[in-house]
């Protein structure tokens, strides 16, 4: 199913001393339904294996020469990712802790949703996951947990008009490291 | 999908459109235009298209470029042409306006002021459409609002044509008999798609969305607001699709848009409906000033409609077509835009400066960065002398006109200067006001955090 893979070589960021994440998920999020990702590191990025993993892909990593990794990310069903990048797969919530704080930020003013959720996020352990549950899907808090470091999954009740979203402290940040 | 940035050029637009709102008030208080001039004489057409372009027009783009990605969740097709496309309407914008001034005789330079006018405008007006219908098409779910701003997008389109058609020909460009009938009697249908069709209606579908989310009301996805839709949609379709064809068959539009109005009118009732449930049906009690000055733009919006309704049997509505297109321009379109600059202004930066550090350092609320008691002076201003503007050009009284036009401009540069003090974060309390990691914001422009 998987037609193309866009190239991402991030070496040259790692080797400056830079921080690869942000663009490896920009890139993951402008593939096109269907299409796959062929990283590049200088080492084998583990971490990555389950962030992308909750996005529905899966992966096959071979050494190069020279100490170097090839990782091509497949989406494992296209059709899933097609329907709903922001939706993480039903059954992939198990794999993730029981939150350990529950917010209903419902009737609350904007943005208020968001500074609850952030000031919450800091308060927490590395590996621990907030449930919250808003009424719109949260736009502008999104890139601040991707620049945070954290991993989310959201995705609106079967209602239509609640928004729940987990937040798994630092999932991505180590995913990065 | 990461969620949406802020728009970078977004506060640019913002910006050219308030000074463009500032020249356009500073000519009607000196008795540029109409009503001292006829209502076509190329004075007024300077000063309608400093309105509609340069302010509402550019106020509407740079608002979209923020907004359409919140609408349909789906980051900007691109941040980069966004500032081309502000370059090439300005600078049509000024070419349109040296276009006038050849046909008033006040330029005899001979440059093809509206060919350039028409080739940049187009291009300027494309560069948006083409950013935003590719960030819809990219878009995994449409709503309802959204489809209105594309309904909407697609008469700022049919304006632009016939602009460009009526600019080639005024300036002598095209000869082309049809182009040439067109542009004779095209007037009505060119004001309609663009004060109706760009303006009015993707207002209409913003408004939707900003109401129900600044005063935690449901959102509407429901009968009236698809009939709405559909019926707004057929009334353009109608009045643009249906007049130009009429022209060009040497017949007069003036049934058609008769009809077309009739159409729109069911479309604005169900508007109205939908609008007063939303603010009956919010959970927020006690509501901000721009959803507060949003409720007078919306009864100036039903007054235009009540002023058409009367002024239409009386036989009257062509020699107070002014009053009404004022109305609708400054009570409306004006009133509902500085009302929500206000709010937008005040969160964009907010988000641009503490959305980083939030739960790390104390933070001021959206709410600390405006003073609504201070502004709200300015708004109250504002709509009585629209109000009292529109009474005077009814009656004629072009003097009155003159000073309401003055009190607009000094209430505009009221609220124009309380946007610039939100920017400066000038009422955020000095010890919360930059915290470490944020940086003071630029006026006009945003940074990728």
């Amino acid at each position: 199913m998987t037609d193309t893979f866009v190239d991402l070589d991030v070496r040259p960021t790692l080797r400056a001393g830079g921080e690869p994440f942000q663009q490896i998920m920009e890139t993951v999020t402008a593939l096109a339904p269907g299409q796959g990702l062929r990283l590049l590191a200088t080492f084998r990025p583990v971490p990555l294996f389950s962030v992308l993993g909750a996005k529905g892909f899966s992966y096959e990593a071979k050494e190069l020469d020279g100490g170097d990794w090839e990782v091509v990310f497949r989406p494992a069903q296209a059709a899933s990712t097609a329907e709903s990048a922001s939706a993480a797969p039903a059954d992939d919530t198990t794999s993730w802790p029981e939150p350990v704080q529950q917010l209903d930020n419902r009737d609350l003013d904007p943005p208020e949703p968001m500074v609850r959720i952030l000031a919450a996020t800091e308060a927490m352990q590395a590996g621990d996951v907030l449930c919250a549950l808003l009424c719109r899907e949260p736009v502008f808090l999104l890139p601040e947990l991707a620049k945070r470091g954290h991993a989310w999954r959201g995705d609106f009740e079967p209602d239509g008009k609640t928004y729940r979203i987990l937040v798994r402290i630092g999932a991505a940040g180590r995913a990065a490291a | 999908m990461v969620g949406v940035s802020l728009s970078r050029w977004t506060m640019s637009y913002f910006a050219a459109a308030l000074v463009a709102l500032l020249v356009a008030e500073f000519l009607m208080t000196i008795g540029y235009g109409f009503p001292a001039a006829a209502q076509a004489a190329p004075e007024t057409l300077i000063l309608v298209h400093i309105v509609a372009i340069g302010w509402l027009s550019l106020l509407m783009c740079g608002a979209l470029l923020q907004f359409v990605p919140v609408l349909v969740v789906q980051p900007l097709h691109s941040d980069r042409l966004a500032l081309p496309a502000l370059g090439s309407l300005i600078a049509g914008l000024a070419a349109l306006i040296i276009g006038f001034l050849q046909l008033a005789g006040h330029v005899d330079r001979d440059i093809p002021a509206f060919a350039l006018a028409g080739v940049l405008l187009g291009s300027g007006f494309a560069l948006v459409v083409w950013n935003l219908g590719r960030t819809v098409v990219a878009a995994q779910t449409i709503p309802l609002a959204s489809r209105f701003v594309v309904a909407g997008l697609a008469c700022m389109a049919a304006t632009a044509g016939l602009g460009i058609i009526f600019a080639l020909v005024f300036g002598g460009t095209v000869t082309y008999r049809p182009l040439a009938v067109l542009t004779g009697a095209g007037l009505p249908v060119h004001v309609v798609a663009g004060l109706g069709g760009w303006l009015s209606f993707t207002a209409m579908g913003v408004s939707y969305r900003l109401l129900a989310m600044f005063m935690l009301a449901p959102e509407l996805e429901g009968r009236t607001t698809k009939g709405c839709l559909y019926l707004g949609v057929a009334a353009l379709v109608l009045a643009i699709g249906g007049g130009v064809l009429t022209i060009l068959f040497d017949q007069d539009p003036e049934f058609v848009l008769l009809a077309a109005a009739a159409v729109g009118l069911m479309a604005l009732m169900l508007y109205g409906g939908d609008v007063l449930h939303l603010y009956r049906a919010r959970k927020r009690r006690h509501i901000e000033l721009n959803s507060r000055m949003a409720a007078l733009a919306l009864a100036s919006l039903a007054a235009s409609v009540a002023l058409i309704i009367v002024l239409l049997p009386l036989g009257r509505l062509t020699d107070h077509i002014g009053a009404v297109v004022f109305l609708i321009a400054f009570g409306w379109l004006s009133g509902l835009g500085l009302a929500q600059l206000y709010k937008i202004v005040a969160f964009l930066t907010w988000l641009e400066c503490y959305g980083p550090v939030l739960g790390k350092a104390p933070t001021p609320r959206v709410q600390d960065l405006v003073t609504e008691a201070r502004a709200l002076k300015w708004f109250v201003l504002y709509f009585l002398a629209v109000w009292t503007g529109t009474i005077a050009l009814l009656a004629s009284a072009a003097l009155v006109f003159q000073i309401t036009a003055a009190a607009m401009l000094i209430a505009s540069g009221g609220i124009v200067a309380e946007l610039v003090r939100t920017r400066r974060l000038a009422d955020v309390k000095a010890v919360s006001r930059l915290p470490l990691g944020v940086q003071r914001p630029r006026l006009l422009l945003s940074y990728h955090a």
